[in-house]
């Protein structure tokens, strides 16, 4: 099985790390990694512990055994506001915490010029938003995109999102996934838990799989038999 | 000096027992239910004030002000344990909570007592920082309860600001202001409509006992102020004091078993 290794130093490097909560490991010696400037897709059925990875990259959650390393450097010594600038992370529901567009987009910036604003609003593909319009009428999908403009405004070095088209149709989706793709080329990394292994095949350069806490496999997603298995029926 | 109302004697009490079996009666006639609650109810308030009656004579004959102020501590350690039971769940709530009652009623009494505006006695130092306390726990209680449940409905928002590298009190402002607003409404209410709708208990106290209304008034107006910043003292160093257990040294907003547990 290939076990892809990273040629250069990786953007995360995770060393089996556990995560037990009420006595029951929801993480189990969990060693994986992530690339630097490039999508990596975190797969696996509900429950496997994706989110709960993602969870501990930017901090939100802590290991009780094991270490996270972001650029060599263990998580925790480095400052965790510090490091949530660095590490954005976009949730799964989109949710508006302000009451324009342009508030919306400044919510962690809030210096962000009016050009800055606009050309965010361009990446995200909302280019046709007023600023001043109302959040509250925006569509999941608009909301989504600026929450990803939110998170982009605070120029994080890699983006971490949270099944970020499970609640958007597949033209909005579509969307979410053409603004990944320009990220990575943009030289933001993205993480990605994803259900989808379409999107992943398509999206990702580099897959972990986890099943019940523990990983299973990791490489190129084209590489792993995961993939091969779920989305070509039973062999 | 107007004169000073007869105060009902004993045997008159006994007679507005029976303003109580009316009440009963209406209960029982509408069957609310309510009949026996009603009667215990009419006897507890009776024997608590009988209670303290006997020992505000005790304090004001013999104790002096280290009792008065002795008095007005157990008064902060029981609204706090008020306050706080209304946020279960809030790690901490009854601490913080006291503690907000204590900085407001030390804050607040001791301005008043400080520029002289009232007088340093039992007599005034127990009644004026009753009502300081009372006033305050209702808004303390209220404000707790208020950061309990939006730290629990509002867990996205505050995740997603906290997402964006802000710190846990800029990601929380927002839930914060709202609870402490929501606190304070019922104390500027009052304010609003004080002596339209009915004559607060200060200024009525003093009329009773023969005072001129203009005086009256006076003591009145320092009462509502005293009403205003209490609250709000009390809710702004309760809620803030709170809003460190709800978050660990990483800026996380941790799991409570909050979400409506009490009443």
């Amino acid at each position: 099985m290939p076990e892809g290794k990273p040629v250069s130093a990786p953007l995360f490097a995770v060393n089996s790390v556990s995560l037990v909560s009420d006595g029951s490991p929801l993480l189990d010696r969990v060693d994986c990694w992530m690339p630097r400037g490039a999508v990596t897709a975190l797969l696996g059925p509900s429950g496997a512990g994706k989110t709960l990875l993602l969870r501990l990259l930017n901090r939100f959650e802590e290991p009780d055994q094991g270490e996270i390393l972001l650029d060599g450097m263990p998580l925790p010594e480095l400052d965790v506001l510090a490091l949530r600038r660095r590490v954005g992370l976009v949730g799964q529901r989109p949710v508006a915490l302000t009451a324009t567009v342009a508030d919306e987009v400044r919510v962690g910036r809030s210096e962000l010029g009016r050009s800055e604003l606009m050309e965010l609003l361009r990446v995200v593909r909302l280019a046709y938003l007023d600023p001043q319009r109302s959040t509250a009428g925006l569509s999941g999908g608009e909301l989504q995109r600026l929450s990803l403009a939110r998170a982009l405004a605070v120029e994080p070095e890699v983006l971490l999102l949270d099944e970020p088209t499970s609640a958007l149709d597949a033209e909005a989706a579509t969307a979410v996934d053409e603004i990944i793709g320009s990220l990575a080329d943009h030289g933001c990394a993205v993480v990605v838990v994803s259900h989808d292994l379409d999107r992943v095949r398509r999206l990702a350069d580099h897959a972990v799989v986890l099943r019940a806490g523990r990983v299973v496999q990791q490489g190129p997603p084209e590489s792993l038999s995961y993939l091969a298995e779920e989305s070509g029926g039973t062999p | 000096m107007t004169e000073v109302a007869q105060i009902p004697t004993w045997s008159g009490v006994a007679a507005a027992l029976s303003l109580v079996l009316v009440a009963g009666l209406v209960c029982w006639r509408l069957q609310l239910g309510l009949t026996k609650e009603l009667v215990i109810v009419a006897a507890r308030a009776f024997a608590q004030l009988v209670a303290i009656g006997l020992l505000l004579g005790v304090i004001f004959e013999f104790g002096g002000l280290p009792a008065a102020f002795g008095w007005l501590a157990i008064m902060v350690v029981i609204g706090g344990q008020v306050a706080g039971r209304r946020a279960a769940g809030l790690p901490s709530s009854r601490k913080v909570a006291t503690i907000g009652l204590a900085i407001a009623a030390a804050a607040t009494i001791g301005l008043l007592l400080g520029l002289r505006i009232i007088e340093t006695t039992p007599t005034v130092v127990i009644p004026v920082g009753g009502m300081v306390i009372s006033g305050a726990m209702v808004a303390t209680g209220l404000s707790l309860r208020g950061i309990r449940d939006s730290a629990a409905a509002a867990r996205d928002q505050v995740e997603a600001r906290l997402a964006l590298g802000l710190s846990a009190e800029t990601a929380f402002a927002a839930q914060r202001q709202g609870s402490v607003r929501g606190a304070l409404l019922p104390a500027m209410d009052s304010t609003k409509v004080v002596g339209l709708i009915a004559l607060p208990g200060a200024m009525t106290g003093l009329i009773l006992a023969g005072t001129e209304p203009m005086e009256a008034i006076r003591y009145q107006i320092v009462v509502m102020y005293m009403l205003l910043a209490a609250p709000a003292i009390a809710a702004a160093v309760a809620t803030r004091l709170a809003e460190r257990s709800l978050f660990d040294e990483a800026h996380r907003l941790r799991r409570t078993t909050t979400a409506a547990a009490s009443s």
